[in-house]
């Protein structure tokens, strides 16, 4: 492999943006035909390097030169490096919801005939373009009509028609499930073989791990090493300890749960879809969260965790049907966020920017959000108390920010998750329902943010954590409830959880009863 | 915290009493009823006019600016803005009391809605003439300078029935009646002379208003507006005149006129006998090739001027001339008033009529 | 760092939305001074400032309105048409159903809250766009204006018109100024003074760095200073005017907005629903009641101001209203809202207000005619707009931003704020 010629030379980037060195002095090689992972920390410059390369700075803004294919490179903007056959896949996906997966391949890139779009050898390039990314769909097909995992794969299809040569995937796997994940995966490895060069930035360690050729990692900005998975025998260990810098000796915080008596049951319950009513994503779903217990959902993609959880949480989701939720005893009924709250339940979601925060809000006005009451005195808003508040949880959560003035747009991921943690822990909550608590987050913030959910649980509360990666629900959750297709199909206690029994679980109806 | 508290409040008092003290306070002589013996011969004269929608007002603006310069006066000559106009006017006319006009000459947009300015034109010592709009509910009003207007309306009915007359010897007629922006003092003025010519008509069976839309409220175009003259003749013809014929119609003004004939002349109708007023270019132009009828020759020069003599009467610290000293009730005053008289043209009498005129003289040679 | 980072950070209170409002301040005292000089004094006279303020009082009152629909991620373009609407009634039932003013200035007020709850009605709870609602708004209320009046021009009575044309009036002894206005600066200082002495008292308790006290003096003496001055300019006017009645309005409003936005629960529910509504509702924020409520709100507001116009004009035309949204929208956006929302003070919309206003009346003291000054009006919130997205998109913080940028080479050579963010999150691993 290391006789593969170099396609790529970044040599001593360095980027600042005003008082900030994003990167200083950054090196990385790239070979022709290999997988390429760069890891790092939230933070650590990934993004950053992969815009300085794909022309998002432009030439000139920085420092450093980028060699590809032997000649050096002055990218005016993503256009330019797009020409050069540099395609970048970012997180979010730039796709549009309203058009065909045609219409969206060719967006921008159009084939034309005497001016006019030409549809006719659209159609036929995007089903030549869909083979070679093993989607079997009709290029007629919305993309709102398509899954996750599927965009990911027209996202790809459409770097294809641009003629790639360099394909770069920030978080490909970050939205998928395990099994499109693989897919994804399978289709990168069928890549390397036909000799297209790919550069990853990933989090999951476990996928890198098994794919990548070679493995940079960056940390604060800077080149830490450069690894050769197969003659170095890396494994994941050796990448975080890369990472962070020094070894991790676990990657949960130990803990010796104290579980009381059941305090919260839902029963039977029935929840339809918002839009098309005849789908029903909750199918009589009962179950029970005990004081100072971790209880862990665990289900593929659009199994209805999500949708269950927000149904509990005051029909914040779909249309309810029927079941009873309750509570200390007694039967109580939430109508509305707002009653939910007031009975102790908080639900902190899976996507902390879209729905979780208001992303132009500093962190002490997000931390009051969901109980301005408690700082309310006669009608008039305590500014003295909110700030009070707001820097008692910064400590606590040891959440990284000069002050509770900070934007929170502004924070890494891991640091935003803390504040939406500090604002439901700020309405006194006895059951928090945690809805993918570390996706996009780094390895360290994952275990302070592991520890904070055991602490909350010593204090008594009931917390249910809804994960797609098994082994954080196997490493964290006293008890794990399996969903498929809107139904609890079992009910297994920590010491019977493994990932075979749990993806048994969910993926087939049966009922399973381990007690 | 208190003490800070104290003292500062303390320095804020005094440094308060201390500009109190050299500040001077108000100037008592600004006062307004002081006898009126004239001003400087250079001082600066405020016109405000509407919005320019017609050429006349751009004439006059033209006029005003050149005639006040060579009597030797400053002049600051304002238009509304197309939409704002009200608000915009009120500002204008404010600004010109603030910067010390002697007299301010207003064509007003909306003859109400204006008396708080003219109040305190008149409180700082200036004189307000109205211009060709008489402004309504106001005691502080000094003059009025307008054409006869009522005259104008028997003008143009009197020229509506002579020109069927000449086309069709006999009747009975059918016509169609507009009339201007009900926010325009001089509409329901030009309307009512019109119909007081043509109501004895009317009411013999002469003359028949095929839609029977003959109230002042249903003719009304909301603000001069050429479109929607056009709309409402639109839809009189598909509404009314499907099979009869349409033999005149009683326009206002020359605006309205223009688009009353395109109305008719697109939907394939014969043009009939259409009045007008304002002598714009483009009338004379389409009178002088038979399609509207008449105009009125309401000589922006004369009225210019003569509102320019007014002003330099006041200067003097003279009486400007009146001739109408009971007609012109504004609701708190009757305002002494300068009226002079209009003229009807047809392309009969055109090139005597604009003989003087440099730019609608050539127009009649043909 | 250096006092005049000092003296950004802490002049108008510190928090980074408000270094926008302090550029909007430098335009407003820029644009001030600027026509000062080329109107020979004639911009800040007594009788000038009067008009000014009477001439905008209704369009700032908008503006408030304006703000928190705006704020909340909305737009309502009826607000012209519904001030005529309501101008046009409360003239009629003066004048044919003999309603006493003061009763009538409550049934405007009724009107617009009915019109509010009808449009509140169909955005909150139909969720039919604001854009589509006040669409319809403004030609439904508009129509309704013309069917009512028939067009005509509808004067009011004397006692009426004091809230757009009245002062107050003149008491005590002969000061040679207008004693009720000297004393309403008076109480603006004291207040100014105490408000600056419980921020500090704040910032205390808060453990947070109240800034120095110079500053703080520094700030209170501009301040007192502004409003000394104004007082005398507004009390030294023609005997019998004053600080104008609709300016009292206008300021009673103002306070009460401002505090409304910033100091309850109510008001932050406004921004978090702008910012981001499905995690507002998601935080217990009752989003349908919120957005009834800015957009009742703004057809009560904009009644007043047809009123405060129709008083003015001492009589409700059918031209009333026409353009005012424009207006209201722009003073809002020049004042640093942003159209997507959650953006935006109160204060701010005001100084984009009163920036347009004295264009305008400056401008129009300089004789330039109302087609120049429209282009100039146009090139100026375009351009205000544009400096304020293109300096966020270089990733400074807008006008002052750049202001400050020769400042800057110094600083940056120390590590700034945002370094904390970049630390790797990692210093707990180990236990």
């Amino acid at each position: 492999m290391s006789d593969a010629p170099i396609l790529l030379e970044m040599r001593s980037i360095t980027k600042e943006f005003p008082g900030v060195k994003a990167l200083s002095d950054v090196n990385l090689v790239v070979r022709a035909g290999e997988i390429h992972a760069i890891c790092g920390e939230n933070g650590a410059g990934k993004s950053t390097l992969m815009k300085v390369l794909s022309g998002v700075y432009p030439y000139g803004t920085y420092d450093g030169d980028i060699v590809y294919q032997g000649a050096q490179t002055r990218f005016s903007d993503i256009r330019a490096s797009e020409r050069a056959g540099i395609v970048i896949i970012h997180q979010e996906l730039a796709l549009i919801p309203e058009l065909s997966i045609t219409e969206n391949i060719f967006l921008g890139n159009e084939p034309r005939r005497r001016g006019a779009i030409d549809w006719k050898s659209a159609q036929r390039q995007a089903r030549e373009l869909l083979a070679r990314v093993g989607l079997r769909e009709n290029p007629d097909t919305l993309i709102k009509d398509i899954g996750v995992g599927k965009q990911q794969l027209v996202e790809i299809a459409k770097a294809f028609a641009k003629d790639v040569k360099l394909l770069i995937l920030d978080e490909p796997t970050a939205a998928l499930n395990e099994a499109d994940s693989r897919h994804l995966l399978d289709l990168l490895r069928g890549f390397r073989e036909r000799g297209i060069t790919s550069i990853m930035i990933s989090h999951k360690l476990n996928e890198i791990e098994s794919i990548a050729d070679q493995i940079t990692i960056l940390r604060d900005g800077r080149t830490v090493e450069t690894l050769d998975v197969k003659a170095d025998g890396v494994d994941e260990d050796r990448i975080v300890r890369g990472m962070v810098g020094r070894e991790l000796s676990s990657r949960f915080p130990d803990h010796t749960p104290k579980i009381g008596e059941v305090f919260f049951e839902v029963r039977d319950w029935n929840v339809r879809h918002p839009i098309s009513a005849e789908r029903q994503v909750c199918k009589n779903s009962s179950f029970v969260v005990r004081r100072g217990e971790i209880v862990g959902f665990a289900g593929l993609m659009g199994a209805g965790r999500t949708e269950l959880a927000m149904s509990v949480f005051g029909r914040s989701y779909g249309v309810w049907e029927s079941g009873t939720i309750i509570k200390d005893g007694k039967e109580i009924v939430l109508k509305s966020v707002a009653d939910a709250i007031a009975h102790g339940l908080a639900y902190v979601s899976e996507d902390r920017k879209a729905i979780g925060l208001n992303l132009l809000d500093d962190i002490k006005t997000s931390t009051v959000a969901a109980k301005l009451s408690k700082i309310t005195k006669r009608g008039v808003l305590d500014e003295v108390a909110e700030y009070q508040a707001a820097e008692a949880y910064r400590k606590e959560l040891r959440t990284k920010a000069p002050t509770v003035d900070e934007g929170v747009s502004k924070l890494s991921g891991g640091n935003q998750q803390k504040v939406v943690l500090a604002k439901w822990m700020f309405t006194d909550p006895d059951l928090l329902i945690l809805d993918e608590p570390t996706r996009g987050i780094d390895v360290g913030a994952k275990y302070e943010i592991y520890g904070i959910i055991q602490r909350l649980a010593d204090q008594g509360k009931g917390v249910i954590v809804i994960s797609s990666e098994l082994p954080e629900l196997i490493g964290l959750c006293d008890r794990i409830y399996t969903v498929f297709e809107g139904q609890i199909t079992g009910d297994i206690p920590r010491q019977d959880a493994d990932p075979e029994t749990l993806m048994k679980q969910m993926t087939s109806t049966k009922k399973m009863q381990t007690r | 915290m208190r003490t800070f508290f104290a003292k500062t409040v303390a320095i804020g008092a005094i440094s308060m009493l201390a500009l109190t003290a050299c500040g001077g306070g108000r100037d008592e002589e600004s006062g307004s009823d002081a006898p009126a013996k004239g001003f400087a011969a250079n001082s600066l004269i405020g016109v405000a006019l509407p919005a320019k929608t017609s050429e006349n007002w751009v004439l006059a603006g033209d006029l005003f600016t050149n005639g006040l310069k060579e009597a030797g006066f400053q002049s600051d000559v304002q238009y509304a803005g197309a939409s704002t106009t009200v608000a915009d006017q009120q500002a204008q006319i404010t600004a010109m009391v603030t910067k010390g006009a002697k007299v301010i000459v207003i064509g007003a947009t909306d003859a109400a809605q204006l008396s708080t300015q003219v109040a305190a034109a008149h409180a700082a010592g200036a004189k307000v003439i109205a211009y060709d709009r008489l402004i309504t509910n106001t005691p502080d009003l000094d003059y009025y300078v307008a054409f006869d207007n009522f005259k104008v309306g028997q003008l143009q009915g009197q020229a509506l029935l002579d020109g069927m007359k000449a086309k069709k010897p006999a009747g009975p007629y059918n016509i169609e009646l507009f009339s201007g922006s009900p926010d325009d003092n001089n509409a329901g003025v030009f309307f009512n002379g019109a119909m007081d010519v043509l109501k004895p008509e009317i009411d013999k069976g002469n003359v028949v208003v095929a839609s029977k839309q003959t109230d002042v409220k249903q003719t009304a175009i909301q603000g001069w507006k050429a479109e929607g003259a056009q709309a409402r003749m639109d839809q009189l013809l598909t509404s009314t005149y499907g099979s009869k014929e349409l033999d005149g119609v009683l326009s206002p003004n020359d605006t309205l006129a223009r688009a009353i004939i395109t109305s008719i002349k697109s939907a394939g109708k014969k043009v009939p006998v259409v009045t007008g007023q304002d002598s714009e270019v483009e009338s004379i132009k389409s009178i002088m090739a038979g399609e509207q009828y008449m105009t009125i020759n309401k000589d922006t020069r004369t009225l210019v001027k003569e509102t320019i003599n007014m002003v330099k009467a006041l200067q003097a610290g003279n009486a400007p001339q009146v001739n109408d000293q009971k007609s012109y009730n504004n609701g708190s005053k009757v305002v002494d008033t300068f009226l002079l008289p209009p003229v009807a043209v047809t392309k009969a009498n055109a090139a005597e009529a604009y003989a003087n005129d440099p730019k609608l003289a050539p127009l009649t040679k043909s | 760092m250096s006092r005049f980072k000092d003296l950004q950070k802490n002049l108008f209170g510190g928090t980074t939305s408000n270094a926008r409002q302090f550029g909007m301040i430098f335009t407003l005292v820029a644009i001030v001074l600027l026509f000062q000089f080329l109107t020979d004094g004639l911009t800040l006279r007594s009788d000038n400032l009067i008009a000014l303020f009477q001439q905008n009082s209704y369009i700032l009152i908008l503006a408030i309105g304006m703000l928190m629909v705006i704020v909340a991620g909305h737009i309502d373009l009826s607000v012209g048409s519904v001030a005529a609407f309501a101008g046009i009634l409360v003239a009629k039932s003066m004048a044919e159903w003999d309603l006493p003013w003061p009763v009538a200035i409550l049934f405007g007020l009724l009107i617009g809250a009915a019109i509010g709850a009808w449009q509140g009605f169909w955005v909150a709870y139909i969720g039919v766009p604001a854009f589509i609602v006040t669409l319809a708004g403004m030609l439904l209320f508009r129509g309704g204006n013309q069917f009512i009046g028939n067009a005509n021009t509808i004067p009011v009575p004397e006692g009426f018109r004091v809230i757009g044309s009245g002062f107050l009036p003149e008491v005590g002894p002969n000061t040679g100024y207008n004693n009720l206005t000297l004393l309403l600066g008076l109480a603006a200082c004291v207040a100014v003074i105490w408000r600056e002495l419980q921020s500090r008292r704040t910032r205390h308790e808060m453990d947070a760095d109240a800034g120095p006290l110079w500053v703080s003096i520094l700030r209170l003496a501009v301040m007192v200073g502004v409003i000394a001055f104004a007082a005398l300019r507004f009390a030294s006017g023609r005997v019998g005017t004053s600080f104008p009645v609709s300016g009292i309005i206008l300021v009673a409003l103002v306070l009460l907005y401002s505090f409304y936005t910033r100091n309850t629960a109510g008001g932050r529910h406004i921004y978090a629903v702008g910012g981001n509504s499905r995690a507002a509702e998601l935080s217990g924020v009752k989003l349908r009641r919120v957005n009834f409520f800015v957009m009742m709100n703004m057809s009560v507001l904009a009644a007043l101001a047809g009123m405060i116009f129709v008083a003015r004009s001492a009589a409700s035309g059918p031209q009333d209203g026409n353009g005012w949204e424009l207006d209201a929208i722009a003073a809002v956006f020049i004042g640093g809202a942003a159209v997507s929302g959650g953006i935006g003070t109160i204060s701010g919309s005001i100084v984009g207000g009163l920036v347009m206003a004295v264009l305008n009346n400056g401008l129009q003291l300089q004789g330039v005619g109302t087609d120049r000054v429209q282009i100039i009006k146009g090139l100026v919130l375009l351009l205000a707009v544009a400096l304020d997205v293109y300096n966020k998109s270089q990733g400074r913080f807008s006008i002052i931003g750049s202001l400050m940028r020769p400042f800057r080479r110094e600083a940056s050579a120390a590590p700034a704020t945002s370094e904390a963010e970049r630390e790797p999150a990692t210093t707990t691993v180990s236990g």
